[in-house]
């Protein structure tokens, strides 16, 4: 059941709050090609291709499409392609249209997921964020 | 457990009240059993409506391929790309490899490339290598230009689309328009 979910994992831990540097990417912008960053990212605008970065927020208003590799992620707008987080957070306003990897997951009621949701152990993230720095 | 029950609940109303999303728009009249889910789950929301503004890109954010905007733009990271604009800030950390196309471009960081702008402003911190093309231009001492600055910001398309039209009435034109930029910048 839902509250099992959340028994060690509040949905404070979760939840993307302000740190040193967040990087807003605003309503009018969009952003093509690969987006990198130890930070966290709030997203408004559009973003078409990849996104590494230590916290994600997808506002409602915005739109991802593409591959996104974060520690937290909380999802409040659409999103095509494939989600790799630890922690995922989707919101009543959330679109997921691909696959969620994730260790953890919190889904709202009234989100929509059109695709798997496969479970990975914690090291799986490890690993491949490791892969993604070799990348860049 | 407490919380996610609520929130299930706030969010139950939401979607039967509603058609729409935001939790923020929920009426007053829901009960006040539910209002304290309610700022829980707007809290982080709320920290994004604050800094609702121009589009950051921030210190350790670097990017690969375009940034495309139709509002204002603060870049303090590194960019590998074109980016497009109204109104470009480039802080003293940013660092672009790539074309600036905007309105307004105030330059405090490195670039390398060229700036194509109406109003282009380098700051003492500025160091560009590239070309500028500028309708207006402002240099403060200390910033490091290495490149040629074209005051043909808006024209160079024209000359390109139409060669063959007659010259004179063309250029008479141009040249009306460059007096009339000198003195208004100056």
């Amino acid at each position: 059941m839902l509250p099992r979910l959340g028994r060690n994992q509040t949905p404070h831990d979760t939840r993307i709050g302000g740190e040193e540097t967040v990087a807003e990417i605003g309503k009018g912008l969009t952003i093509t090609g690969r987006l990198n960053t130890t930070g966290e990212i709030h997203v408004h605008g559009k973003i078409l291709g990849q996104i590494m970065a230590g916290r994600l927020f997808l506002a409602t208003d915005g739109f991802m499409q593409g591959d996104l590799v974060a520690n937290d992620v909380r999802i409040a707008g659409r999103f095509n392609g494939r989600i790799y987080g630890r922690n995922v957070l989707l919101d009543s306003s959330a679109e997921v249209t691909g696959r969620i990897f994730h260790n953890t997951i919190v889904v709202a009621k009234g989100a929509r997921i059109d695709g798997r949701i496969p479970w990975r152990p914690p090291n799986y993230f490890e690993t491949l964020e490791h892969m993604w720095e070799v990348q860049s | 457990m407490n919380m996610f029950s609520r929130s299930d609940r706030t969010l139950d109303l939401n979607s039967s009240s509603l058609p729409g999303r935001p939790k923020g728009e929920l009426p007053a009249s829901t009960t006040t059993d539910v209002r304290p889910a309610q700022v829980s789950t707007q809290a982080a929301g709320q920290t994004a409506a604050h800094k609702q503004g121009p589009s950051i890109i921030s210190k350790a954010v670097k990017v690969t391929g375009q940034v495309e905007s139709t509002e204002d733009i603060q870049i303090d990271g590194e960019v590998l790309g074109d980016i497009r604009g109204n109104l470009i800030k480039i802080g003293k950390t940013a660092k672009i490899t790539g074309t600036v196309y905007g309105e307004e471009v105030e330059l405090a960081g490195t670039i390398d490339g060229n700036i194509e702008a109406k109003k282009v402003v380098l700051t003492s911190t500025a160091h560009m290598s590239g070309d500028l093309v500028h309708q207006e231009l402002k240099v403060e001492s200390g910033a490091f230009v290495n490149g040629r600055c074209r005051p043909e910001f808006g024209k160079a398309p024209e000359k390109n689309v139409h060669p063959v039209k007659p010259a004179t009435v063309g250029r008479e034109q141009t040249v009306l328009q460059n007096s009339g930029n000198v003195s208004a910048s100056l």
